[in-house]
């Protein structure tokens, strides 16, 4: 049986239900038109530190007016090359400062005049220094900085009567202690050592094993004074340090079972009480604090390795889109942003109205008139800014993901197998980063 | 009453339309011809946005340097080369084509199993076949974070407990370079085996029971029964289990990207973990589309092979 009129009726239902689903794409690209008074800003940020990033722009648009549409992004570099490949990008992007020399390859930054953000003379410039992209300009603005620190369970530590650590060997020695005698005293072998993330994914085990290789006195590439990069792997330090790093690995229980295969994501081990040493950045201890108990997480000044202490540095720059045309908002934004005012704000750690408290998002504050152990009250902090101040990043004039893919892919091979040669390996690190140098250019 | 108003309708647009005789003209008909097309066009527009809109534009990309904020450079076959020139992908090749075999035969000849073993009609054997089926159900990566800490490389785990009652000594699983695969490859199988039960149960199921009585009656044994009688029967329910576990085999990424990431020391990576890990921790996203443009015309090419050689099989 049809029925003309309910068949008409259908044909139009599924008309406009197109009409509908091609009205829905197209109503997508038509946000940010020139008039507009407001800013698209992204930050890589979970849950807790999206709370942070509220309370500073929710100040801002209370000073200035200017709404601020802020998008806590998880996956950050992923959805930005898919907004890039779409040829919009949000007008401030708040990053890693190391994805600096990758951005400006990509053309996904404009270049920022340091001159025109208000109050560029409270941040240091060695600090400014480290967003000149290749081409001698400045592509970022410093937002917050970072320095690998070691983080102990404080009361294992005591109960089992150990100092705390000054040199690799006594941090082994430790790590071994909190796997074999029973550090949390409940009877059961059900400890380990160090947390260590150890795949080669997004190049975590480069990141952990970078601070040692910096206090062994080695590094991957050096900068000569006209821009280009030689290759520094192959060196005895390189080789010393991954030969302990390797040890680690090897020596059971010093390092939780499996590490070669984890990311930071599947590494809960020290906030569930089933490791007790974790080298990583300053935003985990309020993390650690609450899981454990803050008085039970201290903070040392790394063990020193055979040429010193030095940490590897990491930050956060704000970086402006180079699709976006609202130059002056941008800059308001950033001075806003590296002001005494947002960065102390930044490192609440106050609940919001669904009472989630904020993670802080200014780890170690670029403006010079903020101290963050002061600020926090925790006095824990002031070990972390001095890691900082002894430390050092990554090339961030380059892009440089390609070579800490390679580092990373041939740390992870050497600790995966106690049977393989370092100095087999660490040349053959070395050989990759040539060859990755000259295709990019860059080799001095 | 309806029939009617269509019924006075029809002659009055016949007439409008003025041809009168060319009856496939009319307006009703093609109406009628049109209104399905209504129906389809909403998923369609959605697959040619988010299928083939991105396939062919993944297609375009593999020949370019990808670069959406300094305009894409065209530079033909390079991706290509790329690709078959990096050693890491002939690895990652050789440990899909090993995962795809293994995971393939061992899904199949496991399903098969499971399949004589729960084919019937019993309270029971329902329970059972639901309980066997829920891998299938599961999402991948929730398999994958179970098996990961069933398999937790010290005494304490799961897997390592269960060897220890047998004396067995500690096993390092997915840690170890040297066998991490092959345990990608036991979960594969544990996952896949009970989707392939259900399409050869399916299969069981249309066997003619008279050549069981007959076979039976003949006095064969168990074996023959199964080689004379299940598999030829089989064969329509094996070859579309192949063709799926072949194809589904080679694109394995989410049991691995979950349980080991491609690692450890490179062992467990495979083809779409490579290009994952080229397109988004590399943003070489020229390469990664080329490498996935290669997975699809391995695949297109080995589903019409096996279609050819089944349909071969079946039509002699």
């Amino acid at each position: 049986m049809r029925n003309p009129r309910s068949m008409r009726f259908v044909s139009c239902a599924a008309a406009a239900s197109i009409l509908l689903t091609v009205a829905a794409c197209a109503s997508d690209g038509e946000a940010g038109d020139d008039a507009d008074q407001s800013l698209e800003v992204w930050a890589r940020s979970d849950e807790a530190s999206a709370v942070s990033w509220q309370f500073m722009l929710d100040e801002f648009t209370e000073q200035t007016g200017i709404e601020v549409e802020y998008q806590a992004v998880q996956e950050f570099d992923t959805q930005l090359q898919a907004r890039a490949s779409q040829g919009d990008l949000p007008d401030l992007l708040v990053n890693d400062a190391g994805s600096l020399g990758n951005y400006v390859a990509q053309g996904l930054v404009l270049p920022v005049d340091q001159a025109a953000i208000e109050g560029n003379d409270e941040v240091p410039q060695r600090i400014w220094d480290e967003s000149i992209g290749p081409d001698g300009e400045l592509y970022g603005v410093p937002f917050s900085r970072q320095a690998s620190i070691t983080i102990l369970r404080k009361d294992w530590r005591e109960n089992l009567g150990y100092d705390v650590p000054t040199t690799w060997d006594e941090l082994t020695e430790l790590a071994e202690a909190f796997a074999t005698e029973d550090p949390d005293g409940n009877g059961e072998d059900d400890t380990y050592g160090m947390v260590v993330p150890g795949s080669a994914q997004s190049g975590y085990i480069y990141r952990w094993a970078n601070p040692y290789i910096l206090q062994a006195g080695g590094d991957a590439l050096e900068r000569s004074e006209d821009g280009t990069f030689s290759v520094v792997f192959d060196s005895p330090e390189v080789n010393e340090a991954v030969e302990w790093v390797q040890e680690q690995f090897c020596t059971e229980g010093v390092t939780v079972p499996g590490s070669i295969n984890l990311t930071t994501a599947d590494t809960p081990f020290f906030q569930q009480g089933t490791a007790g040493i974790y080298s990583t950045g300053p935003y985990n201890i309020s993390t650690f604090s609450e899981a454990v108990g803050a008085e039970n997480v201290e903070i040392i000044p790394a063990p020193a390795g055979p040429e010193g202490t030095t940490a590897w540095a990491e930050g956060e720059n704000i970086y402006f889109g180079a699709s976006s045309d609202k130059l002056e908002l941008q800059q308001q934004l950033a001075s806003f942003l590296i002001s005494a005012e947002a960065q102390e704000i930044g490192m609440s750690n106050e609940e919001n109205d669904e009472g989630v408290a904020a993670q802080a998002v200014v780890r170690i504050p670029v403006n010079e008139n903020v101290d963050a152990a002061q600020v926090t009250g925790d006095e824990r902090l002031a070990v972390a800014q001095e890691a900082y101040a002894d430390s050092e990043p990554f090339p961030w004039s380059i892009d440089y993901l390609p070579y800490r893919q390679i580092v990373a892919d041939g740390l992870n091979a050497i600790a995966a197998d106690c049977n393989a040669d370092v100095a087999e390996g660490v040349t053959s690190i070395a050989a990759q980063l040539q060859e990755q140098l000259e295709r990019d250019e860059f080799a001095g | 009453m309806t029939s009617a108003l269509a019924h006075e309708r029809t002659p009055l647009q016949g007439s409008g339309s003025g041809a009168g005789r060319r009856r496939p003209l009319s307006w009703p008909r093609i109406k009628r011809q049109l209104i399905p097309w209504f129906f389809v066009l909403p998923g369609l527009v959605l697959a040619v946005l988010f299928k083939f809109h991105p396939a062919v534009d993944g297609i375009w990309m593999s020949f370019q340097k990808v670069q959406p904020f300094l305009g894409n450079e065209w530079i033909g076959l390079q991706n290509y080369a790329d690709v078959l020139g990096d050693q890491r992908f002939i690895d990652a090749m050789e440990h899909t084509v090993l995962l795809a075999v293994g995971q393939t035969t061992g899904a199949v000849l496991l399903a098969f199993c499971l399949a004589l073993l729960m084919e019937g009609a019993s309270r029971p054997l329902r329970w059972a076949r639901t309980a066997v089926f829920l891998p299938v159900v599961t999402a991948l990566a929730i398999i994958g974070e179970v098996w990961r800490i069933l398999l937790f490389p010290s005494e304490s785990g799961f897997a390592n407990s269960v060897l220890s009652l047998f004396g067995l000594p500690t096993q390092q699983f997915l840690s170890d370079p040297s066998q991490a695969l092959w345990w990608v490859m036991m979960v594969g199988i544990w996952t896949a085996a009970p989707y392939n039960m259900i399409i050869i149960m399916a299969g069981l199921v249309g066997i003619d029971r008279s050549l069981y009585e007959a076979a039976a009656m003949d006095g064969i044994t168990t074996r023959q029964r199964i080689w004379y009688i299940v598999l030829p029967a089989l064969r329509p329910a094996i070859s579309v289990v192949l063709t799926l576990a072949a194809i589904r085999s080679l694109r394995i990424f989410t049991e691995v990207y979950v349980l080991t990431g491609g690692g450890p020391a490179g062992a467990t990576e495979v083809w779409m973990t490579r290009t994952f890990s080229l397109g988004f921790d590399s943003n070489n996203l020229g390469v990664a589309s080329a490498a996935s443009v290669l997975l699809l015309l391995v695949t297109l090419a080995l589903t019409v092979a096996t279609r050819a050689i089944t349909h071969r099989k079946e039509t002699s």
